[in-house]
Formats: structure tokens, C-alpha cells, sequence
């Protein structure tokens, strides 16, 4: 009996060193890894930290450049509007170029201090709901999450996006859009470009892809966000 | 004596009159709505439109879809002061018919401001022009007017979220032209299909500020699960280290 119960303290004092020795591992490499940790979301090229120029994006996707005279009293010519659709929810928006195909989208709200409202989790990309969908003229606005506190979240590359780059937005009514990517921009948050994301032009079905950016205060805040700028370039 | 007072009142009166002339500073900026179907209008079409306001001129960019194609549609900015600054709902039928015309929307969008021409006067005078407003071709409508002058307390209402664009112009019998035997409550030379609101939008001021999106987890320098983790781990394997330590104590 006697022997028998040192034998099973032996067992089991190989198993709790043999423990020791795992969580030890597991710790230390946890621990260099978390505290090296990364470099963080990718960043777009294009900083519009200090000099804004946002509208020059806008202006270029305008297809008719407003130099009307303010005395002409006689009609303006009428303006070339683009394509555009009907209203309809979008179902799935992938962004093939970094990998990202989602069909949790979710509405997005103005909130009681005029700010707007975001995803609940960081896998659902958000459309702001006071504003076109897309296929209408004008931007449609969507919003996603480049993290949560755990880790990576659905928009987590955007700033890798490239001009020319290509985001595929499918609707509840069946069709497909294709929106080509004009620009991608860096903005401090308290020099977002509201009108350039949320009015851009009414005469073409555009997109904006936001999410956060740039470095990570102590409040715990992301200082910037990254804005995707596209417009529609087919509709199937 | 005395005229020296009345003058130094008129002086004093014309002082004030300029200084509240400049007054309450006219917001630049813009707005813009998302037109969707009226209540009770039977519409299943959708728009959008914008208003950029410089001082007191407006530039409109509109487009709809889905409206009675090739009839005229009279589209208005709405304001009221006493309005609600919204689109009606059926409770504002007042008459219970069903359908809403633009005289029981007026308590939610207030009066026209604004007639939304192609062509010519764009005040509320031209709002039954019924010749100068877009006929939508194949039920659609896309419209850009700049230079239009409203006045300053109009420019205000608009840049600061207050004014609503209606299209009217619907088709309840589905008949594809403006007929029905109830009279427009505008205009008794036409049917009420012709006048009642089709598409209605309150033109918004756009949210404020930036987004909150994004919570730090991936951001740059230490992974805070990575080191809890890791944290864990050494916790535990002191742990086990006592229990193993122990062991060996009661071994020996």
C-alpha cells in the first residue's frame, strides 16, 4: 500500500515537473511574442495628416467639372450622371485583393451626439444607413473594424488597398456592382473629411471603406482612420 | 434737439438693422436625403439627392428611380418652422383614405420652399409648374440645378437638417397615367395621383467626426492576449513547480 502511494507520488511528481516544464515553454515564448508583439494594421501610402486635399479625389470622379459662371442666369447643362440603381441592401462585400469577404453587414446609425454609430462585433462590416446603398448615386459609406480587443478584425488590411484595386458588392435584389478603388487616405480623426466621404459626388455611384488607423493612444484609441475611395465601374 | 434724438435713433435703428442682417452667420455646407417611398403612396421606388448651400444659393443633385414614367413630377424642398422636419406617416392622414396628400403631409415637411424646376423660376410660385418639372423618362429622374437664391432663413433650415424633398406624383390604380376621380387638393384641374407625394427624404447633415473603429487588439507594439497568455502560463507552471517541489519533498 505503502509502495503503491509512493509510486503514484512518483507519476505524479514526473507529471507536475513534465507540467512545470510545458507551461514554462508555452509561457516564456507567449510572453517574448506578446511583449515583441507586431507592427500592427498595414497603413496606406497616402497620408493626409496636414495637407488635405481630399476633394481633389472628389473633383476628379465628378464627370463634369463646375466652372458655371455664378452671374448665368440661363439652365446649367445638364450633367452626366452615372449608372445607378434603385435602393437595395447590400448582402456580401469582398475586397479580393486583401482577402476579405463578409456577409454580416449590419446598418449604421446617426447617433444622439450626431456621431456615427459602428459595428457591434469585429466581423461585421456596417453601411450607414441615412445614405445611399450602393448602385444609388452618391457614396455609399461602410465600416468595419480593423481590430477588436482580441485581435484582428474583417477590415484589419485595408490600408493595404492599392488604387485600382477592385470591391465587389453583391444586393438582396441579385445584382452585382463593381466599384474600382480611386484613392486610400490616412485622416486624424479630428480632421475627418465628412464631406468627401459622405458627399463625394451625387452624380455616381461611389464607395468609401472606412476603418482605424494609425497609432494607438494611451486612451486606447486609434488616432486615424483609413478611408478607401471608389467608384462604380459595372454593374452585373 | 429733438431731431437729433430721432435721427440718432434712426442712425442707431440702421446699425442694429445691418448688425442683424449679419447677424446668425449663414452655415455653409452640405446635406443630403435619402428619398424613399411615402406613406401610403403605393410607390416602390428610391432616390437620392443632395444640397450644397453657399450662403443663400443651393445646388441640387437628385436622382429616383421607379416613379410613373413619363409624367411630370413636381419635386419640392419642404420647410416649415413649426414642421416636424420629417416625412409624414399614415398618422397624419387626416382623412383616412389611405394615401397621403402633400397638404396632410405639411404638418411633418412644412410648405414648399423650393420648386425643384428644370427651367426658370425655382420659388414656391412654380410649384404646380407642371410643364417645367422632369417627366422621369422610363420612371427615372436624374436632376442638377445650381445657382439657385433662397433666402437666408431658408439656406439656414436647409444646412442645418431641418428641410425634407418630396417628389410628388403617384399612380395608385396602376393605370400608368395621373387619373382617379378625387381632385388634387392644390390644383382641382388635376387628380390627386398628379400632386400627392411619391418619394419623400429629410436632407440630413452628414455624422460628425471619425469612426471608433477599432479597439487595439492588433495595434502596433505588445499583443496584451499574447502576454496574458503567456502570464497564465508562468502562473500555472509555478503552480505545478510547488505541487512537483512537494512531491519530491515528501519523497525524500
Amino acid at each position: 500500500m505503502a509502495d503503491a502511494s509512493r509510486r503514484g507520488g512518483r507519476r505524479g511528481s514526473i507529471a507536475a515537473a513534465a507540467a512545470t516544464a510545458v507551461l514554462l515553454v508555452v509561457g516564456v515564448v507567449a510572453l517574448v511574442l506578446g511583449l515583441k508583439g507586431h507592427d500592427g494594421p498595414p497603413a496606406p501610402a497616402l497620408s493626409a495628416v496636414g495637407a488635405q486635399t481630399p476633394s481633389s479625389g472628389a473633383a476628379q470622379l465628378s464627370p463634369t467639372p463646375r466652372t458655371t459662371p455664378r452671374a448665368s442666369a440661363t439652365p446649367q447643362p445638364a450633367p452626366r450622371f452615372g449608372a445607378f440603381l434603385g435602393a437595395s441592401q447590400p448582402t456580401r462585400i469582398q475586397i479580393g485583393s486583401i482577402g476579405v469577404t463578409s456577409t454580416s453587414i449590419v446598418p449604421l446609425r446617426l447617433a444622439a451626439d450626431g456621431t456615427i454609430t459602428v459595428p457591434g462585433t469585429a466581423d461585421e462590416v456596417g453601411l450607414y444607413e441615412n445614405g445611399p446603398t450602393p448602385g444609388q448615386l452618391g457614396p455609399a459609406v461602410l465600416a468595419a473594424h480593423v481590430d477588436s480587443k482580441q485581435g484582428p478584425g474583417v477590415f484589419y488590411r485595408l490600408g493595404s488597398v492599392k488604387a485600382g484595386d477592385v470591391v465587389t458588392v453583391s444586393r438582396a435584389d441579385g445584382r452585382t456592382l463593381t466599384y474600382t478603388v480611386d484613392k486610400v487616405a490616412t485622416y486624424p480623426k479630428d480632421a475627418f473629411p465628412t464631406d468627401a466621404v459622405y458627399h463625394g459626388s451625387f452624380t455616381q455611384s461611389e464607395i468609401r471603406l472606412v476603418t482605424c488607423g494609425g497609432p494607438f493612444d494611451k486612451v486606447k484609441h486609434y488616432l486615424d482612420n483609413v478611408v478607401v475611395f471608389g467608384h462604380l465601374t459595372r454593374i452585373a | 434737439m429733438r431731431t437729433t434724438h430721432k435721427i440718432a435713433g434712426i442712425a442707431l435703428g440702421a446699425a442694429a438693422m445691418v448688425a442683424l442682417g449679419a447677424g446668425p452667420a449663414l452655415a455653409d455646407g452640405n446635406v443630403s436625403a435619402n428619398l424613399r417611398p411615402n406613406a401610403g403612396s403605393g410607390v416602390t421606388g428610391s432616390g437620392t439627392a443632395m444640397v450644397a448651400v453657399t450662403g443663400t444659393t443651393i445646388t441640387v443633385t437628385m436622382a429616383a428611380t421607379g416613379l410613373l414614367a413619363g409624367s411630370p413630377h413636381a419635386a419640392h424642398i419642404h420647410f416649415g418652422a413649426d414642421a416636424r422636419h420629417e416625412c409624414p406617416t399614415l398618422a397624419d392622414d387626416a382623412n383616412k383614405d389611405g394615401h397621403l396628400n402633400t397638404s396632410e403631409g405639411a404638418a411633418a415637411y412644412g410648405p414648399i420652399v423650393v420648386s425643384l424646376t428644370k427651367t426658370g423660376d425655382t420659388s414656391p410660385k412654380s410649384g404646380l409648374a407642371i410643364d417645367r418639372f422632369d417627366t422621369a423618362a422610363g420612371g427615372k429622374i436624374s436632376y442638377e440645378r445650381g445657382s439657385i437664391t433662397v433666402t437666408p432663413d431658408v439656406a439656414t433650415a436647409i444646412s442645418s437638417g431641418k428641410s425634407v424633398v418630396v417628389i410628388h406624383g403617384v399612380d395608385y390604380n396602376k393605370d400608368g397615367k395621373y387619373s382617379g376621380t378625387t381632385k388634387s387638393d392644390l390644383d382641382p384641374s388635376l387628380p390627386t395621383e398628379a400632386t400627392d407625394p411619391a418619394l419623400c427624404g429629410v436632407l440630413a447633415s452628414a455624422p460628425t467626426g471619425g469612426m471608433a473603429t477599432g479597439q487595439g487588439g492588433s495595434a502596433a507594439g505588445t499583443n496584451g492576449a499574447l502576454v496574458a497568455l503567456g502570464g497564465a502560463a508562468l502562473l500555472g507552471a509555478a503552480g505545478t513547480g510547488v505541487v512537483a517541489a512537494r512531491r519530491r519533498r515528501v519523497e525524500a
